[in-house]
């Protein structure tokens, strides 16, 4: 008698124990998808890309754009500055204005953007807002500030490396406030390792060799980036080759180069999620490095 | 020269000499006369004294070897502390608690009041009294320089009295125009202006306290409720903030000052008083409350028109003002020159073409149609799509010193071929070029060099844009090569 009154009690716990978890699932999986309900993805221009991510990035929420080493920076601004251009030209009821805020490490050989490029590119130099605090700290809070700003077209936030103190409950702020304003918030990490964020999407970046030009035989022509989605909260990873149209704003596909060094592994993103605490890391023993172009041997 | 009271008491007087001096009082501590410091001091109390007026200015001229004092204009003040005596009682009874010596004097002019101050007793002159107050006075007492009142003394002109009756030409004819002025100005004949430390604020409001404030809390609630006093006034006179100063008087004399600064007029008092946390919070050390601050002030030191319009209830100005609001915000705590927005400069040097100013500082923001008001037409110019179409000719990224490295180039004018840069090689694929920006020989004098532009591709897709500093030949006979900036 007494036994079965227990095992019900038992299964009464056990009951409002999954109800609880399915209920913490469901709460993690909306924060996880990023869509606040009232704002709608943002397109990247790409038809393959945009499949792959349901319509396009999540506008309220937070991002992350990485190059791999420190040369590679100029692509992975490239990348983010695409991306705030069209946030700011959906006109998404009113918002305005690029902040770009710096980690004042990144300041140290990262150079800063030229406004003329910026005009270019498609951006309109005058609506970037550039914020330079004195430390990590100031630089975190202001990122804080403008991932919470519901006037904003999008945030910016550049980074270096790693550093400790900006961890995954700082990024998982970012997110929030970034989905409660509704602001398009980027982390550009330059020269940083891949670790595990609040973010809804994290995308390498390295340059890729640039199609023919149709003026100039040995000319440049139109840039290219390599894009690798490395990790995506709401459903796959994948790879992709773009090129940056700053006439419509617009990201297309490019047709990969014959002789580009890119022939992309088969299983490249068939690896571990990265730990918090980059700990679970294995201890590297270095980079083998493809010498051959050097001064010496090339000529 | 300057004695206290300790060692007047013991003898000794001024103009004695030093030996004579240290023969009365062996321990005598004396220092050499710092006028910086004097100064500094003296503007300092000069400060803590805008809690009686706005109007306090310097009472010393330098030049003439005067006292140094200071003149305080209470018109109108007066009534705030419970009349002229009370003020006056106030003052010197603040005064001497912080361990000064002090000698005031009201009157109707400034020259009256400093002749009193000086050398006679009365603390205050009653209306229209101070004529006959000062007469009696040493010459002096009139701001006039030493050798005149000596030179005055040697005719038998003592006292001021004296020169009042006598005839005015004579006189302005042998001392100079400027004994009948000074004359005249301490008797109330002609007008003398004081010109005061600081600039009058537009607007004020203050609150005393009994007992004095200490907590943060405390005074982000007075903020608060000073922010609300300034409103009203400025709905009445049509204007929006600026620019605001908090003064913060400490017991023991010392002044606070904090500023804020806005975007845009700005007419909100909750987002005055945010502004002015964000500002304390971004203080490097806290707020130094001491024992506590008696008085807060806010002072609207710049307004500007505030448009009726901006206020409307539509949702894409509620959100502008939410972008304002955020500039605002990171410009009270990080500082108004770490909030910065681009700005075009008149030249093809890249590195000149343009600068970075805080966007305080631009007035309102240049966006869109309004851009043409930043009156920077080649900015408005650059940032038209439809100019430039798809061909890049300037980088992402700038750096803010051209960084040489090795390079091998065609010679004398060719491309790049490969290039060493950060140590990495790196081998040139294609490249675009030159663009030749020839360098400012009015900034940079005769020497300066020829820059030729290449936009590189390397073989991993790397995209660079370098110059060579120099032509083959007309410039130098070997030309160095510097990296300038990053493509996307």
């Amino acid at each position: 008698m007494s036994l079965s009154r227990l095992q019900t009690a038992t299964d009464i716990l056990k009951a409002r124990t999954r109800a609880y978890e399915a209920q913490a699932y469901q709460a993690h999986r909306g924060m996880a998808l990023g869509d606040g309900g009232e704002t709608s993805p943002l397109p990247l221009g790409a038809s393959a890309v945009d499949r792959h991510l349901e319509g396009g990035l999540a506008c309220g929420g937070l991002h992350e754009v990485r190059s791999p080493l420190a040369r590679d920076i100029g692509a992975a601004t490239g990348f983010a500055l695409g991306l705030a251009a069209r946030a700011m030209q959906g006109d998404r009821s009113g918002r305005r204005g690029v902040v770009w805020v710096t980690d004042p490490a990144t300041r140290v050989d990262g150079g800063g953007l030229f406004p003329a490029g910026l005009a270019q590119y498609g951006l309109d130099p005058s609506s970037v807002t550039m914020v330079e605090p004195g430390d990590l700290q100031g630089a975190m809070w202001a990122a804080d500030e403008a991932a919470g700003c519901n006037g904003l077209a999008a945030l910016v936030f550049q980074i270096k490396g790693n550093p400790a103190r900006f961890d995954i409950t700082a990024t998982r702020r970012l997110m929030l406030r970034a989905r409660q304003s509704g602001v398009l918030a980027l982390i550009l990490r330059q020269s940083g390792e891949e670790e595990a964020s609040a973010a809804v999407t994290r995308w390498r970046v390295n340059t890729e060799m640039s199609g023919a030009d149709d003026i100039l035989e040995r000319g440049v022509g139109a840039m290219r980036l390599s894009l690798t989605l490395e990790r995506n909260r709401a459903g796959r990873t994948g790879q992709w080759l773009l090129a940056w149209n700053p006439k419509v704003r617009s990201f297309n596909h490019a047709a990969p180069h014959p002789a580009s060094r890119a022939n992309p592994p088969a299983h490249s993103l068939d690896r571990l999620p990265a730990s918090a605490d980059r700990q679970a890391l294995p201890d590297k023993m270095g980079q083998v490095l493809d010498r051959r172009q050097d001064f010496g041997r090339a000529s | 020269m300057a004695l206290d009271q300790r060692a007047r008491a013991r003898g000794v007087r001024l103009n004695q000499t030093l030996s004579d001096a240290r023969a009365l009082v062996p321990d005598l501590d004396c220092h050499p006369a710092d006028d910086q410091a004097n100064r500094a001091l003296l503007l300092k109390i000069a400060g803590w004294c805008e809690r009686y007026t706005p109007l306090v200015a310097l009472g010393s001229d330098p030049e003439e070897g005067h006292d140094h004092g200071l003149f305080m204009d209470i018109t109108g003040c007066a009534h705030l502390l419970g009349g002229e005596a009370a003020l006056i009682a106030d003052l010197e009874a603040r005064l001497r608690a912080q361990g000064f010596h002090v000698r005031l004097c009201l009157a109707d002019t400034p020259g009256a009041a400093w002749a009193m101050a000086r050398y006679g007793q009365e603390r205050i002159i009653a209306e229209g009294a101070h004529a006959g107050a000062i007469l009696p006075l040493s010459l002096s007492g009139l701001r006039l320089p030493p050798a005149m009142v000596a030179s005055l003394g040697r005719v038998g002109l003592k006292t001021i009295g004296c020169i009042a009756g006598l005839p005015r030409a004579p006189l302005a004819a042998r001392f100079g125009a400027r004994l009948m002025q000074r004359l005249d100005q301490a008797l109330g004949r002609e007008e003398e202006a004081i010109s005061p430390i600081m600039p009058v604020a537009e607007l004020s409001t203050e609150r005393r306290f009994a007992e004095p404030v200490t907590h943060q809390d405390e005074i982000s609630r007075v903020i608060a409720a000073l922010a609300t006093g300034i409103i009203e006034p400025l709905e009445r006179r049509g204007l929006g903030l600026r620019r605001c100063r908090l003064k913060l008087f400490r017991v023991d004399g010392h002044v606070d000052e904090l500023d804020v600064q806005t975007a845009r007029p700005l007419r909100d008092a909750k987002m005055i008083g945010r502004l002015f946390d964000e500002r304390i919070a971004g203080l490097h050390d806290d707020l130094d409350a001491g024992f506590g601050f008696d008085l807060i002030r806010l002072d609207v030191v710049h307004a500007d028109p505030f448009d009726a319009a901006q206020t409307e209830m539509m949702a894409h100005h509620a959100a502008g003002q939410g972008h304002d609001a955020l500039v605002d915000r990171l410009g009270a705590r990080l500082g108004l020159d770490r909030v910065q927005r681009f700005v075009l400069a008149d030249t093809h040097i890249p590195e000149r073409s343009f600068g970075r100013q805080p966007v305080a500082h631009l007035g309102t923001p240049g966006f869109g149609a309004r851009r043409s008001g930043l009156g920077n037409t080649a900015l408005a110019l650059a940032s038209d799509p439809e100019a430039d179409g798809e061909i890049i000719t300037r980088p992402l990224i700038l750096f803010d010193r051209p960084e040489l490295m090795q390079t091998i180039a065609e010679v004398p004018d060719g491309p790049p071929l490969r290039f060493r840069w950060r140590g990495v090689s790196y081998e040139i694929v294609r490249s675009e070029g030159p663009e030749r920006i020839a360098c400012e020989w009015w900034r940079d004098g005769r020497g300066a060099r020829t820059r030729d532009y290449f936009r590189v591709e390397d073989r991993q897709g790397y995209r660079f844009w370098m110059f060579r500093h120099g032509l083959y030949g007309r410039e130098t006979s070997d030309p160095a090569w510097y990296m300038h900036g990053l493509f996307a």
